[in-house]
């Protein structure tokens, strides 16, 4: 390194570092690169408008972030994911361990049972929450006459309850992914060397599981601090609630100002988690699996199904036996006339659902071509530069981009473009995903083939590389289709005027009126849209 | 969306043309006695058995239309006030910004204006007050407005766009039938809908009596308890800003920690409290008027009542109302369209449904309650209302977190 000096010359030198940023890859790959790596920059540049918007703050910027209502929200913030993500852990391992690994009847059923409450969006589970639970909610009816008083679901702990019944399938889905690839003869091993089941799981399983565990926590954990509904619904003051109150109460500066934070909140969480991700060592070295481990429960067996039973009745009956309540029988406010329910609100989020698929597509085509193809470390930024988006909460976004497009491109100022372009930030890194993935499993060798006879590049793309990398495409555009419909703060501040409701927005209008069982015919529809995304995600693992 | 309703409206208007005219013959503003079917609410009727009841598109059908249904509706005298055919016709298209809160009724009654002006159309998009108030005030600076009217279902929002001057003055002939308390200075903005801060009661265990005149003495009266209130609700944070205006931030924080450490409890909103007075779970509570309205006209004479203070936060009078935002193009539509909202159907149809205090002198609050000018609410700028930040702190210390 220090012997730079006699090296090449400069000129060389900024070509070589040229060559490593851009790749080697000749004017046309050089050049889709550059579009690669701008359109990514374009998706996250407005978001720097906050910054800019709360310079404007100077020194009161200081003053409010010292206040002590700020530093509870954080402290509350924190202490919320710290439980739910802690929750979600032991929730998800234990359940993962019990049906990878325990002898239990019917093991497919039981693992199915156990992902399910991720087919419901959370905010729908913590609306069925209040409604079963709440203050002369469905439940209270049945327990009142025998004297028996439901503990208040608002607030924190009801959060965090809610939070982790939906947010829990994400470690026990990287959980168990872990555990299949576990080689049983490790564990058989520390059991000969006199380890009792216990140390073997801490000394041999868990090491090796912990990468797994640490990806599904920082799922749980970034679902959580950006969440928008639940804690909307539960009234518990965390970030995302906060800044809602503070948007829309002649606050917006401050809202600016907590967005920020809320966005450097995220970013330590990642920080964190990349640590621990990285951090193999302890992990004993194993290659290939060989047989999987098995786990007596001897009688034990029914009294530990008790556990995902009651919380697939809690997490998915539940909310599906009061929505189906409402529809059939009326809830509050189900018959009263006004806020009607009207399908053009389902067109409506259809419409701009595919919207946001087909611009993510087109987005994400160029970013994860170059990213797979290409060794360049532009097109690799580009690529993890669109994941910044998916950190990023939603009612930051939503704010980030109303304040942005305002004051320096007020033509597209609550237009619908502008909502799509919320949904492309929000979800396109599903659609890089999913294309790049199945752009590594293109052999290269039918390409260059294609190439050699004398294919051009665009008709080698067209009839040989798009239709092996189609089902990739289809899954993103799938994934970003079934979350756009789901989406709830940036619908709610982007929605055009005059747009109409959309699913999501009108449920969110009932619940407001108080009118819950309006909510019913989208709120099912939701739960089948949100079932259909994790099918599409299930399956995308499987292939 | 809109455009396929106006088409199928338009078509549906030639098909009915020929029989409208024995509509236009049974109209006539008087009501139709106590004990009729409302349409409206589930409004299937096509108008065509020639009563007037039903919405005949183009047409605008008799008071019994307007008029709500239930207990405490029924057998009221007809309203006085300007009606909806001495007005000139609405003509266009308006994007109204709508405050979010009344359950969607006045999202109904402008669907029914659309209904009898068929070249009428109207946007609205529903938010909270505050937070449309402030998009106004950021378009109208930015020169991008797309709001033509602003409805705002609190006067603090109102006088938050009208402090910042992101309004046209309204017409003196939009604004006049209203009380000049109810309306902004430079004709900024005028209600169109009132509610008083009340304190439901159990008539089986207090009397009007026993619920104190100011709200002040409320932590030192024995026999309220077990009380209600919903401080996440906005007129709620309103009745608190008005105390901490009139009585100083010390009195206000002290007066919410006494009356929570007295067991006050928390519900999700105001209906509640007043459904849980009538039930018995609750001695007493804090809500707006029209919710015990809406329990009684629902249930067979409810054990349910209203008291109210006197020139304290306690008898805060607020106004839901109207403004023209800067920068329309449409300033003549929008009086004429407030100037409906001020009409004597609408103003039944508010006081009637929502059991709204009406705007105008000539219609009569519903429910036995007092006129408006028999309450004595307290001497405040409602549009001071506006500032939030300092109530929310200190409801926060005060651990009644709003």
């Amino acid at each position: 390194m220090s012997g730079g000096e006699r090296g090449p010359s400069s000129v060389e030198r900024q070509s070589q570092l040229w060559r490593r940023l851009v790749g080697d890859d000749g004017p046309i790959g050089t050049g889709l690169t550059l579009v690669a790596a701008l359109l990514a920059l374009a998706l996250v540049a407005p978001l720097a408008w906050l910054a800019v918007e709360a310079a404007d703050l100077g020194w009161e910027a200081v003053d409010l972030t010292t206040q002590s209502a700020t530093v509870e929200v954080l402290v509350r913030s924190v202490a919320l994911v710290a439980v739910v993500t802690g929750a979600s852990v032991v929730l998800g391992v234990a359940m993962a361990v019990l049906t990878v690994q325990g002898e239990i009847p019917f093991r497919r059923f039981w693992t199915v049972v156990c992902a399910l409450p991720l087919a419901v969006p959370s905010y729908l589970g913590a609306f069925a929450a209040i409604s079963a639970f709440g203050p002369r909610g469905a439940l209270s009816h049945v327990l009142d006459p025998v004297g028996l008083s439901m503990p208040t679901i608002y607030g924190f702990s009801g959060a965090a309850l809610v939070l982790t019944l939906y947010t829990y399938p994400y470690v026990f889905l990287t959980t168990r992914a872990s555990l299949l690839s576990l080689d049983a003869s490790l564990v058989e091993a520390a059991r000969t060397l006199d380890c009792s089941r216990w140390e073997a799981f801490r000394r041999v399983t868990l090491p090796q599981i912990l990468p797994g565990v640490a990806a599904g926590a920082l799922l749980v954990a970034l679902y959580t601090l950006a969440d928008f509904g639940t804690p909307n619904f539960m009234r518990v003051q965390v970030f995302t609630q906060f800044i809602y109150a503070r948007y829309t109460g002649f606050m917006r500066p401050y809202a600016v100002l907590l967005s920020l934070q809320l966005v450097a909140v995220t970013a330590v969480i990642l920080a964190v988690e990349s640590r621990i991700g990285a951090d193999d060592e302890g992990a004993y070295e194993s290659r290939g699996n060989r047989g999987a481990v098995e786990l007596g429960l001897g009688r034990w067996r029914y009294p530990a199904l008790l556990l995902p039973a009651v919380v697939a009745v809690a997490a998915i009956v539940l909310p599906i036996w009061i929505f189906v309540l409402w529809l059939t029988q009326g809830g509050p406010g189900y018959q009263s006339g006004g806020l009607a329910f009207s399908w053009t609100y389902a067109e409506n989020s259809v419409k701009v659902a595919l919207m946001a698929a087909g611009a993510s597509i087109l987005v994400a085509l160029p970013v994860a071509l170059r990213s797979a193809a290409s060794d360049s470390r532009l097109a690799r930024f580009a690529d993890r530069l669109t994941y910044v988006g998916y950190a990023v909460p939603g009612i930051v976004l939503g704010i980030a981009l109303i304040r942005f497009s305002l004051e320096v491109v007020p033509a597209v100022y609550k237009t619908v473009p502008l909502l799509v372009f919320a949904y492309v930030v929000r979800f396109v890194p599903q659609a890089v995903g999913s294309i790049r993935t199945s752009t590594q499993q293109v052999d290269g060798r039918l390409t260059e083939a294609s190439r050699v006879l004398g294919r051009s590049r665009l008709g080698t793309f067209r009839s040989v590389t798009l239709p092996l990398i189609a089902p990739g495409v289809a899954t993103g555009a799938a994934l970003v289709f079934l979350t756009t419909m789901k989406e709830l703060p940036a619908t709610l501040i982007l929605r055009p005027t005059g747009f109409g409701h959309t699913l999501v927005t009108y449920i969110w209008r009932v619940r407001e009126a108080g009118l819950y069982g309006k909510a019913a015919v989208p709120a099912l529809v939701l739960v089948v849209v949100s079932a259909l995304s994790m099918a599409v995600i299930l399956a995308g693992g499987e292939r | 969306m809109t455009k396929d309703k106006r088409f199928g409206r338009r078509q549906l208007l030639k098909t009915v043309a020929a029989g409208s005219t024995a509509a236009i013959a049974g109209c006539s503003l008087s009501p139709s006695g106590g004990g009729t079917d409302t349409p409206g609410e589930n409004g299937t009727d096509d108008g065509d058995d020639g009563d007037g009841s039903g919405q005949v598109p183009g047409e605008i059908p008799d008071l019994s239309t307007f008029r709500g249904s239930g207990a405490i509706v029924e057998g009221r005298p007809a309203p006085g006030g300007t009606s909806i055919r001495d007005l000139p016709n609405l003509t266009g298209s308006l994007n109204v910004y709508i405050g979010g809160g009344e359950g969607g009724i006045y999202a109904q009654f402008m669907d029914m204006l659309e209904n009898f002006y068929p070249d009428f159309t109207v946007s609205p998009n529903a938010a909270p007050s505050s937070s449309h108030a402030q998009t106004i005030v950021e378009e109208a600076q930015a020169g991008e407005t797309r709001a033509d009217v602003f409805w705002s279902i609190d006067a603090s929002s109102l006088g938050y766009v009208a402090d910042e001057g992101a309004y046209e003055p309204l017409s003196d002939e939009a604004v006049d039938p209203v009380p000049s308390r109810f309306t902004g200075e430079d004709n900024a903005w005028v209600g169109v809908a009132g509610r008083a801060r009340a304190v439901p009661y159990n008539t089986n265990e207090l009397s009007e009596d026993d619920v104190p005149n100011s709200v002040m003495d409320f932590p030192g009266t024995d026999g309220l308890q077990p009380m209600g209130w919903a401080p996440t609700y906005g007129a709620f944070k309103s009745f608190v800003t008005a105390m901490r205006l009139l009585e100083g931030d010390d009195a206000t924080r002290n007066w919410l920690e006494s009356m929570k450490s007295a067991g006050t409890e928390r519900f999700p909103n105001e209906f509640v409290v007043s459904s849980q007075v009538a039930d018995g779970a609750l001695t007493s509570g804090f809500a707006n008027h029209y919710y015990a309205m809406r329990v009684k006209n629902q249930r067979d004479d409810p054990p349910i009542d209203l008291a109210f203070t006197e020139g304290d936060a306690g008898a805060l009078v607020n106004i839901a109302g109207t403004l023209k935002v800067q920068g329309t193009d449409k300033g003549d539509l929008v009086d004429t369209f407030v100037r409906h909202l001020l009409s004597a159907e609408a103003q039944e149809f508010f006081a009637t449904r929502s059991f709204a205090y009406p705007m105008i002198p000539d219609v009569q609050p519903v429910g036995g309650l007092p006129t408006i000018d028999e309450l004595s609410p307290p001497d405040i700028d409602l549009s001071e209302l506006s500032n939030l930040g300092p109530t929310l702190e200190l409801m926060q210390e005060a651990g009644v977190s709003g």
